[in-house]
């Protein structure tokens, strides 16, 4: 996998006050934890935008500040609620050779059989909690679905996961299914229904 | 249209709306919503109009998610009625919608078509909206 650089600034001075300060200077900030003492950083939007694109647990990113360089995995991050603008970042700083916890997410590759038939797909499971070697990451998980067929689901015991990976999502859970579509209701029998409801 | 099945009491105290939807704020089911941006009492009737527009557009091809529900009763005086008397008689049924709630939840079609169902939705509704898609599907 491919790994993501950007640049991060050293904050020196803490709490809302400060952190609204960064914000309104078009900045992120963040914190960096793991093994060793946390280190308080800030982010520049637009860099960290055209470096990481969508906010993934899945990917390495080395984070440069000052002189000193992180492999950190995006661990955590808040939005703000009505913007969706991203407020806070948590990164964990990860040791080579040491397994971590982290969720990557699943990806359907082709068109179920079922849906041709008239089903419906619903992708229920859109990531999955793996522990794996930092360098055993996969980007994400492929799940092919063209075999799936009407009223078929597949599950998390059913994915093949890379050597090295380890799934610890329940093996029960469905991550997609083809459901069949509720007997079609035509709109006139629709409006009588609202009718007899009014009266 | 959607309503309780049973109360336990017939009439509510109104209360406020103020604030922000602490839960209910995140898409849960599908891959597209319809936030709510004003506080409001959406009523029931208002509630199924978005619905039936919506599937309407879709033509019942992907599946739809009404994450609120009318719970609160709501009442009403007669016309030309005197004030005092007791509180009025039940009207109808609202569902209490802060600011940042997803209302509906769109699932099984395209990005366009369902932007185009949310609009239609979003116009039978009495308050401003955003139409939201799930996080792994967008760019920051």
């Amino acid at each position: 996998m491919n790994e993501k650089t950007i640049k991060g600034y050293k904050r020196e001075t803490l709490g809302t006050g400060e952190s609204r300060r960064i914000r309104r200077e078009g900045k992120i900030p963040a914190v960096i934890y793991g093994k060793n003492a946390p280190e308080h950083i800030s982010l520049d939007v637009k860099e960290f935008a055209a470096a990481i694109g969508s906010v993934n647990e899945a990917s390495i990113i080395t984070i440069k500040v000052g002189r000193k360089s992180h492999s950190v995995l995006i661990k955590d991050y808040q939005t703000a609620l009505i913007s969706g603008d991203v407020t806070h970042m948590d990164f964990f700083e990860v040791s080579k050779g040491e397994t971590l916890h982290t969720h990557i997410p699943v990806t359907l590759h082709g068109s179920a059989k079922g849906v041709k038939e008239g089903g419906l797909l619903e992708h229920v499971l859109h990531d999955l909690e793996i522990e794996c070697l930092p360098k055993d990451i996969p980007e994400s998980i492929v799940v092919e679905i063209a075999e799936l067929g009407l009223n078929e689901s597949l599950h998390v015991s059913s994915i093949v996961v890379p050597e090295g990976v380890k799934i610890l999502t329940n093996p029960e859970r469905t991550i997609v299914t083809v459901v069949s579509k509720k007997a079609e209701v035509t709109e006139e029998s629709e409006e009588l229904e609202g009718e007899e409801e009014g009266e | 249209m959607l309503s309780p099945k049973r109360v336990k009491y017939r009439k509510r105290m109104r209360g406020k709306v103020d604030g922000v939807a602490h839960r209910g704020n995140t898409l849960a089911f599908g891959d597209f919503g319809l936030m709510a941006l004003d506080p409001k009492w959406i009523t029931n009737r208002q509630i199924e109009a978005a619905r039936v527009a919506m599937t309407r557009h879709i033509k019942r091809g992907g599946k739809v998610w009404i994450r609120i529900f009318p719970d609160m009763p709501y009442t009403k005086k007669p016309a030309e009625t005197r004030q005092g008397k007791g509180k009025g008689n039940p009207e109808g049924w609202v569902a209490v919608v802060k600011k940042g709630a997803i209302m509906f939840e769109m699932g099984g079609v395209s990005q366009e078509l369902a932007q185009e169902a949310m609009a239609l939705a979003a116009s039978k509704l009495p308050i401003k909206t955003k139409f939201v898609v799930r996080r792994d599907l967008e760019k920051m």
